[in-house]
C-alpha cells in the first residue's frame, strides 16, 4: 500500500484538462491567466463563466463563453463596458445571469452551504429578479420581510492565482485573499490555484494562520500568470498590453475581427505553455512592472 | 460660466460640503468627482472620516498631499490603508451602515432617483445598450444612510421618467414610504448632482426637484436638457461655487494631478 502523501502540482497544461465543454468556471482576482489561456488555446466551448472585466472579455472574444455570472463589465481604457460582453449580449449570443457583489457572494455561499438558497436584501425593489428568472422574491417565514432568495451558484471548477503554495495544496495569498476567491474555492466541486512560487510545506507549518485555502485540488507552478493583470506583492498591472487588447475588441465589436483574431492567436492559441507566452511577452517588459 | 473653476471642481467642493466628520465614505470605480470630494472633505473638516476606496480603509487626514489612489487592489494604495474591509464579507455589519454614504452614476436615472446600470431598451434579450453591470450597488443603496447620484452628463437619454431597468432602488414610484414598504433599510438618495445643477428630492412625492442651478445656467436650459417633468420652484438659487481657498486645497493637496480640470 502507498503511504506517501499525494503532490498535487501538475503543469498548466494538464490542468486545461480539467475544464470540460459546458462547465460553469468561476474565476478569481487575481485573474490565474495562465488557466485561462489554455482554456482558449482548447478551443473549450459553452462554459458559464463567473468572472468580471477584461478576462471575462477575452474568453467571450474567444467563443468560449455560452452564459456569464455577471455583476460588472466595466472597461476602462475609454470602455465603459467591456466590448466583445457588450456585443454578445445585445445580440443575444450569451445569456446573461444578471446579479451584484452581495447576491454572487449568496450564491456562491448557499452552493457552500448545500443550501437551496440563502436569503439576500440588497436587490429588492430592483429589476434585478425580473431580468433574473432565477431570483426569487419571497416573504420571509420569520418576521414577513420582503426578501430575494439566492440559488446556489455551484462551479465544477475556481481557478484562482495566489501568492505562494506548497506541493500539498495549502495556499497563501499576499496580503489576504481579497472578496471574491474564498467564496468561489468554497462553493466549487475542485479549486486550481496558481501560484507565483511553490514554497515547502514546513514554511506552511511555520504559520499555518497564513494560509488562506487549506485543501486545494491542484497547484500550478505560474510566476506571471496573472499577466496583464497585477498580481500583489509581484508585479503591476501591464496597461498597454490591455489597452492592446481593448483596443482590438473593439474594433471586432465594430465588425472587424483581424486585430482580436491576431491578438487571441498571438497571446492564447499560439504558446502551447505558459513559458511559450512569457517568451512571446519578453524579460524585458514584464521586469518592468515591478511594484515599487 | 467662471473661467476659474471646471465644472467637476465645483461639484466635487460642492459635494465635499455635504459630508459630516465621522462618517464612512465608500467609492467605487470611474468616480473622480465623489473620490475628490471625500478626500476635500477628509483634510478640511473630517479627521475622523474613514476613506473606502474599493474595501480598502484609510484615514489620510494626517498626509500634507494624498496621491490619487489607483484601483483598491493595487498594493501602492493600500500602503496608506489600515485595514482591508473584504477579506471576510464585502457587504458584513451593513446593520451599521447608517452612517456610510455612497455615490452612484447611471446609464439612467429616473425623477424617482432609481438607476439603471444595467441597459437601454425594451428587450432585455437584445437590450440597445448594454451596460456594464450593477457591481455592488443594490446592497450598497439598500443599506447605507444616504447616497448621493453623480453624473458626468445632463441630457434627457440620462435623466428619464422611467428606468428601463432599475439596478439601485432610490424611491421607486414615489411616496414618503416607497423604501419603507419593502423594508429597506437605508435613507435612499440624497441628492442629485449633475454638470448643469444640484436636484433634492420632494419630502411626500420623493420626485427630484430643481434645488439649484450651476452659475451661468437657468432653470429652463436645466428643463430642456431633462428627460422627465421637472418641478421648477419659484425661486431657485444658485450653486455656491467654490471659494478660493477651496480650490486652493483641491488643486494643491488632492486633485494634484489635474484631472478636475481637464
Amino acid at each position: 500500500m502507498n503511504t506517501r502523501r499525494r503532490e498535487r502540482i501538475i503543469d498548466e497544461v494538464a490542468a486545461g484538462g480539467w475544464i470540460e465543454n459546458g462547465m460553469t468556471i468561476a474565476i478569481g482576482q487575481p485573474t490565474p491567466m495562465a488557466l485561462v489561456r489554455q482554456i482558449i488555446r482548447r478551443g473549450i466551448k459553452d462554459l458559464t463563466v463567473v468572472d468580471a472585466g477584461f478576462s471575462l472579455d477575452l474568453l467571450i472574444a474567444a467563443g468560449c463563453v455560452r452564459k456569464v455570472v455577471s455583476y460588472y463589465a466595466g472597461g476602462g481604457f475609454g470602455y465603459p463596458v467591456t466590448p466583445m460582453f457588450r456585443r454578445a449580449a445585445e445580440r443575444g449570443e450569451i445569456e446573461v445571469w444578471e446579479c451584484e457583489e452581495g447576491i454572487l457572494c449568496a450564491g456562491l455561499q448557499a452552493a457552500a452551504q448545500a443550501l437551496p438558497f440563502l436569503p439576500w436584501r440588497g436587490a429588492v425593489g430592483t429589476s434585478l429578479p425580473e431580468v433574473n428568472p432565477d431570483l426569487k422574491v419571497f416573504s420571509d417565514p420569520i418576521r414577513g420581510e420582503t426578501l430575494i432568495a439566492v440559488p446556489p451558484i455551484k462551479p465544477d471548477v475556481t481557478i484562482l492565482h495566489a501568492a505562494h503554495a506548497d506541493a500539498y495544496g495549502n495556499v497563501r495569498h499576499l496580503g489576504g485573499p481579497g472578496w471574491i476567491d474564498l467564496f468561489m474555492y468554497r462553493a466549487a466541486d475542485r479549486t486550481i490555484v496558481q501560484a507565483e512560487q511553490i514554497i515547502s510545506n514546513e514554511e506552511i507549518r511555520a504559520n499555518p494562520w497564513a494560509t488562506t485555502i487549506a485543501a486545494a485540488d491542484a497547484i500550478v507552478r505560474a510566476p506571471f500568470g496573472a499577466h496583464p493583470f497585477y498580481s500583489r506583492g509581484f508585479h503591476v498591472q501591464d496597461n498597454e498590453h490591455l489597452k492592446a487588447y481593448a483596443d482590438a475588441a473593439q474594433s471586432a465589436a465594430g465588425g472587424d475581427r483581424a486585430a482580436l483574431d491576431g491578438f487571441l492567436d498571438r497571446y492564447c492559441r499560439e504558446p502551447a505553455t505558459h513559458a511559450d507566452y512569457l517568451e512571446r511577452i519578453g524579460i524585458k517588459r514584464l521586469l518592468a512592472l515591478h511594484e515599487y | 460660466m467662471n473661467e476659474k473653476y471646471s465644472i467637476p471642481e465645483l461639484m466635487a467642493v460642492f459635494l465635499a460640503r455635504q459630508l459630516n466628520d465621522g462618517e464612512v465614505l465608500r467609492v467605487g470605480v470611474a468616480s473622480p468627482v465623489p473620490e475628490a470630494a471625500v478626500r476635500m472633505a477628509h483634510l478640511t473638516h473630517g479627521p475622523n472620516m474613514d476613506l473606502v476606496f474599493l474595501g480598502v480603509r484609510m484615514n489620510v487626514a494626517h498626509l500634507e498631499t494624498i496621491p490619487m489612489p489607483a484601483y483598491g487592489w493595487d498594493r501602492r494604495v493600500v500602503r496608506w490603508a489600515e485595514s482591508y474591509s473584504d477579506t471576510g464579507h464585502r457587504f458584513d455589519r451593513v446593520k451599521d451602515w447608517s452612517n456610510h454614504v455612497f455615490f452612484i452614476g447611471g446609464v439612467q436615472v429616473d425623477a424617482y432617483g432609481n438607476t439603471n446600470l444595467i441597459g437601454v431598451g425594451k428587450d432585455y434579450r437584445k437590450l440597445r445598450f448594454r451596460g456594464p453591470g450593477s457591481v455592488g450597488t443594490p446592497t450598497l443603496s439598500t443599506h447605507v444612510g444616504r447616497y448621493y447620484i453623480v453624473l458626468n452628463n445632463h441630457n434627457p437619454r440620462v435623466l428619464v421618467e422611467k428606468c428601463d431597468y432599475i439596478s439601485a432602488f432610490g424611491y421607486g414610484r414615489g411616496g414618503a414610504d416607497a423604501r419603507a414598504k419593502l423594508g429597506i433599510p437605508g435613507g435612499g438618495p440624497k441628492l442629485c448632482i449633475t454638470p448643469m445643477c444640484v436636484f433634492d428630492f420632494d419630502d411626500d412625492t420623493r420626485r427630484m426637484r430643481l434645488a439649484s442651478v450651476h452659475p451661468g445656467v437657468t432653470p429652463e436650459e436645466v428643463r430642456n436638457a431633462t428627460g422627465f417633468e421637472l418641478t421648477i420652484p419659484a425661486n431657485v438659487p444658485t450653486t455656491p461655487p467654490p471659494s478660493d481657498d477651496e480650490l486652493t486645497t483641491l488643486r494643491t493637496r488632492v486633485d494634484l494631478a489635474g484631472r478636475l480640470q481637464r
